[in-house]
C-alpha cells in the first residue's frame, strides 16, 4: 500500500498535543490545582464552590462561638457575683433578724445592704463590648433604673426577648437570658427580695419571711446560671467539632482539586519525552531527504 | 513498409512522450507542498499499429491523457469531517471564553454568595454593630458586580459573536463565487477536451474551505459541473452561478443569515458558522438566563426577607436589593439599594439589639430561590452545566480533529506527492529519452549511409 509521503502534518500535531499537555501541567503544579478551569473536571468544579461555601461558614461558625463566648462567660461571672453579693445579704438578714442586734448595728446592717442593692444594680446592668447583657434585645441601655417608687426599688427598661445565633448548621445557641427571668420575675425578684429585706430591717418587721424569700430568690437565681455553663459546654464542645469539619474540609478540597505533586512531576517528564521524540522525528526526516539525495 | 523515416518518427515520439513525462515529473516536484494538490500520472499508450499483410508494426507512443488522482469519495468524507471539525472548534473556542467567568471557587459569583450569607451570619452575635453591618452591605454590593460584570462580559461576546456572523457570510460569498467561476474554466475546458486536473483541485480546495464555514453539500451535474446546497438545501452554487447569502438584523437584534428572503439560521448545522450561532443563539442565553434567574429570585427573597424585620431605626425594613422588573436583564440590572448599613432588618421585634431576623435572611441561603435550588446550588449547577458541555465539545473536537488527520493520511496516500516516486520515475523518463534520441542518432547514421549508397567513398 502506498503511504502518505506527508507525515509532517501528523508529527506536527503529535508534538502540539506533547506540548499542550506539558503546559496543563505546568500550570497545574504552578497554581497548585488541578482543576482550573469547569472542564478540567466539572464535578469537581461544582464541588468546590459548595465546599468553599462550607469552609467560610464554618471559619464563621468558629468566630461566632469565641465571640459568643466572651459574651457568655462575662454574663457568668455576673450571676457569680451576684450571688457571693446575694450569700452576704442572707447573712446580714439572718443577724439583723436575731432580737439581740442594737438599733446603730441595725442601722449599719441597712446601709450594707442598700450597698450591696446598688452592686447588683449595677451586676445586672453589666454591658459586653457596648452592649448590656441582661436586657433582653433592648442592649443599648442600662435594663435597671433605680426606682424608690416601685417595690422592687429598681424598673426593667428591657424585653422579654432572647438572640440565638447559628453556630452550625442548623444549631443555634441562645446568647442571652433577659433580666425580667433572671433577676426580676415577679415571684423570684432579687430586687424585690432584697428591697422587701431592707425595708423590713427597718421597720424590724417580718425579718425572717424576707430573708427566708431571699434566699428563694438567690437559689433560683443559682439554678439560672447552670444556663451558661451549660452554654459554655455546648460551645467547646461544637468548636471541636467544627475544628475537625474544617480540618476535614481541607482535605476535602485537596482532593478535589489540588495536585498531586509527584504524579504531576512524572506526567510532565513523559510529556517532555514526547515532546523530544516528535522534534527529533521531524529533524531526521529532513536529514534522510528522499532518492533525489541519491542521484546525482 | 514505412521505412527509415517511419522509425524516426516512432524514435521521437518517443523523445516527446517522455519529455512531456518528465514534465508531469516536474510539475508534481514543484507542487510537492501546494496545498490540495493531487500528484498527476502521465497515461502514455502505444500508437495505433500499421497493419501489413500477416504484420501489425508499430507507430510509436502517444500521452493518451495526464490524469490527476484523487479520490472523490474521501474529499466528499474530508468535507464532511472539517464541517464538523470547524462546528466543534468555534464552539469550543467560545465556551472556553464562556466558562472562564466562572472558573474560580474562591472568588466570583459563587464565593460572593457565600460571602453574602456568611456576612449576615456574622452580623447576628453583635446585630448593632455598624462595620458588621457594613460588611453585609459591602458583600451585597460585591455580588451585584459580579452579576452584573458577568452578564455585561457574556453580553460583549454575544455581539462579538454577531460580528463574527456577518464575517463569515461575507467569506461564504467570496469563495462560492469564486468556486463558480472556476466552474465556467472547466466546463469551458472541458468542451475543448482540456486537461481539468488543475482546476478541479482548486475548486476542490476552494470547497474545503468553504466547509470549514458552512455545512455545503456537493452535488455533480455530469460533464465535470458542481452545485453546493447547504445540507437543508439552500442553494450556494449552481454550475457556473453563485448565490450569495446576506445577513439582516432579526427582531431579536441579532444578525440573521438570510438566503434571498428566506431566514435560513437555524438551518445550519456545520462549519464555523453553526459553531458561531450555536454559541451565540443557545449557549450564551442559557447562561444569561440562568444568571438572570438567580439574581431576581436571590434579589426578591432577600428583600423578601428584609421587609419581615426592623431596621436599627424600629423601622420595617426596606428593599436591600433594587427590586428586579423581571428576570430577563435581572444580571446585569442587579444594585444594592441602600447605602446606609443601619437600614438592614437584623431585628424581629422592633429593638436595635434583636438579631430574630437575621435568621430569615440566612434562610434564604437553603431556600428554594431559582429553579427549585438555592442560591449556591443554582451557581454550582451551573459551572457543571457549562463544564460539562465545554468538555464533552472538547472532547469530541479531539476525536473529530483525530479523524481528520486520518483522512488527510488517506488522502495523502492516494493524492500526495512522493519525491522517491518522481526521482525513480525521472530516471526511468531520462533514460527513455537517452534511449529514443540513440534511436535518433542512429537512424541518421543510417541515413548517411543510404544518402551515400553508389557514391565513391570519400578518400581520406
Amino acid at each position: 500500500m502506498r503511504v502518505n509521503p506527508y507525515p509532517m502534518p501528523d508529527l506536527l500535531a503529535a508534538l502540539n498535543q506533547s506540548e499542550l499537555e506539558q503546559q496543563e501541567v505546568t500550570l497545574q503544579i504552578s497554581s497548585g490545582r488541578s482543576v482550573n478551569e469547569p472542564s478540567d473536571n466539572p464535578a469537581a468544579a461544582a464541588m468546590l464552590v459548595e465546599n468553599n461555601d462550607e469552609m467560610q461558614f464554618t471559619a464563621s461558625d468558629l468566630q461566632n462561638l469565641s465571640t459568643i463566648h466572651g459574651r457568655l462567660s462575662s454574663a457568668d461571672s455576673v450571676l457569680s457575683s451576684m450571688q457571693t453579693a446575694l450569700q452576704q445579704a442572707i447573712s446580714l438578714g439572718v443577724e439583723g433578724a436575731n432580737g439581740t442586734v442594737s438599733s446603730s448595728d441595725q442601722a449599719d446592717i441597712v446601709a450594707q445592704l442598700q450597698g450591696i442593692q446598688s452592686q447588683i444594680i449595677s451586676l445586672a446592668n453589666t454591658s459586653y463590648e457596648g452592649n448590656y447583657l441582661f436586657g433582653g434585645t433592648v442592649t443599648g441601655q442600662p435594663p435597671y433604673v433605680p426606682n424608690s417608687a416601685d417595690p422592687s426599688g429598681v424598673t426593667y427598661n428591657g424585653n422579654n426577648d432572647v438572640n440565638q445565633v447559628s453556630v452550625g448548621k442548623g444549631y443555634q445557641i441562645a446568647v442571652n437570658q433577659p433580666g425580667s427571668q433572671l433577676f426580676s420575675a415577679s415571684s423570684t425578684s432579687v430586687f424585690l427580695a432584697l428591697n422587701q429585706l431592707i425595708q423590713a430591717l427597718q421597720s424590724n418587721n417580718g425579718i425572717e419571711t424576707a430573708v427566708t424569700s431571699l434566699t428563694s430568690a438567690a437559689n433560683y437565681l443559682s439554678a439560672q446560671s447552670v444556663f451558661y455553663g451549660n452554654a459554655m459546654d455546648q460551645i467547646t464542645s461544637q468548636t471541636t467539632y467544627l475544628n475537625a469539619v474544617k480540618l476535614q474540609l481541607a482535605q476535602q478540597q485537596n482532593a478535589l482539586g489540588g495536585v498531586d505533586l509527584a504524579m504531576a512531576a512524572n506526567e510532565l517528564s513523559q510529556d517532555q519525552t514526547d515532546t523530544q521524540a516528535a522534534i527529533e522525528a521531524i529533524s531526521k526526516m529532513e536529514q534522510n531527504g528522499s532518492l533525489f539525495n541519491y542521484l546525482s | 513498409m514505412s521505412g527509415l523515416f517511419g522509425t524516426l518518427s516512432i524514435a521521437l515520439s518517443g523523445l516527446s512522450v517522455s519529455q512531456q513525462e518528465l514534465e508531469t515529473s516536474s510539475n508534481n516536484v514543484a507542487n510537492a507542498n501546494t496545498a490540495g494538490y493531487s500528484r498527476e500520472v502521465p497515461l502514455a499508450e502505444a500508437g495505433p499499429p500499421i497493419v501489413l499483410g500477416s504484420l501489425a508494426l508499430g507507430t510509436g507512443v502517444v500521452l493518451e491523457h495526464i490524469e490527476s488522482l484523487r479520490n472523490p469519495i474521501l474529499e466528499i468524507q474530508l468535507n464532511q469531517q472539517t464541517q464538523q471539525d470547524s462546528y466543534l472548534n468555534s464552539q469550543l473556542t467560545e465556551l472556553q471564553q464562556v466558562q472562564s467567568g466562572f472558573s474560580s471557587s474562591t472568588t466570583g459569583i459563587g464565593a460572593d454568595i457565600t460571602n453574602f450569607f456568611n456576612s449576615v451570619q456574622q452580623l447576628s452575635p453583635d446585630p448593632i454593630n455598624l462595620s458588621l453591618r457594613q460588611s453585609v452591605l459591602t458583600a451585597a454590593g460585591n455580588l451585584a458586580t459580579d452579576f452584573n460584570t458577568a452578564s455585561q462580559n457574556l453580553e460583549t461576546q454575544r455581539s462579538n459573536l454577531d460580528q463574527n456572523v456577518v464575517e463569515d457570510v461575507g467569506q461564504i460569498n467570496a469563495l462560492t463565487s469564486e468556486i463558480a467561476s472556476v466552474d465556467q474554466q472547466i466546463s469551458d475546458l472541458q468542451n475543448t477536451n482540456e486537461d481539468t486536473g488543475t482546476l478541479v483541485d482548486q475548486q476542490t480546495s476552494l470547497i474545503r474551505q468553504l466547509s470549514a464555514l458552512v455545512d455545503v453539500q456537493v452535488i455533480a451535474t455530469g460533464q465535470g459541473g458542481i452545485s453546493l446546497t447547504t445540507s437543508n438545501g439552500t442553494a450556494l452554487v449552481s454550475g457556473s452561478q453563485s448565490f450569495a447569502l446576506s445577513t439582516a438584523t432579526g427582531t431579536d437584534a441579532t444578525e440573521h443569515v438570510m438566503s434571498g428572503s428566506q431566514d435560513v439560521t437555524t438551518a445550519l448545522t456545520g462549519g464555523s458558522l453553526a459553531g458561531t450561532l450555536e454559541i451565540r443563539d443557545q449557549e450564551i442565553p442559557g447562561v444569561l438566563n440562568q444568571l438572570d434567574q438567580l439574581a431576581a429570585g436571590l434579589a426578591n427573597a432577600v428583600n423578601a426577607a428584609n421587609a419581615q424585620g426592623y431596621d436599627l431605626t424600629g423601622a420595617q425594613g426596606t428593599n436591600i436589593f433594587t427590586a428586579p422588573s423581571g428576570i430577563a436583564g435581572a444580571a446585569g440590572a442587579l444594585r444594592v439599594a441602600i447605602s446606609d448599613p443601619s437600614l438592614i432588618a437584623a431585628s424581629s421585634d422592633g429593638t436595635t439589639g434583636s438579631n430574630g431576623n437575621l435568621a430569615n435572611l440566612s434562610a434564604v441561603a437553603s431556600a428554594p430561590v431559582a429553579n427549585g435550588q438555592t442560591p449556591l446550588s443554582a451557581y454550582s449547577d451551573l459551572v457543571f452545566q457549562l463544564g460539562s458541555t465545554t468538555s464533552n465539545i472538547s472532547a469530541d473536537a479531539d476525536a473529530s480533529a483525530q479523524i481528520l488527520q486520518q483522512l488527510e493520511d488517506q488522502r495523502g496516500s492516494i493524492s500526495g506527492v512522493s519525491l522517491n516516486e518522481e526521482a525513480a520515475n525521472m530516471v526511468q523518463y531520462q533514460t527513455a529519452y537517452q534511449a529514443a534520441s540513440r534511436v535518433v542518432s542512429t537512424v541518421n547514421n543510417l541515413l548517411q549511409d543510404a544518402v551515400n549508397l553508389g557514391m565513391d567513398v570519400a578518400e581520406s
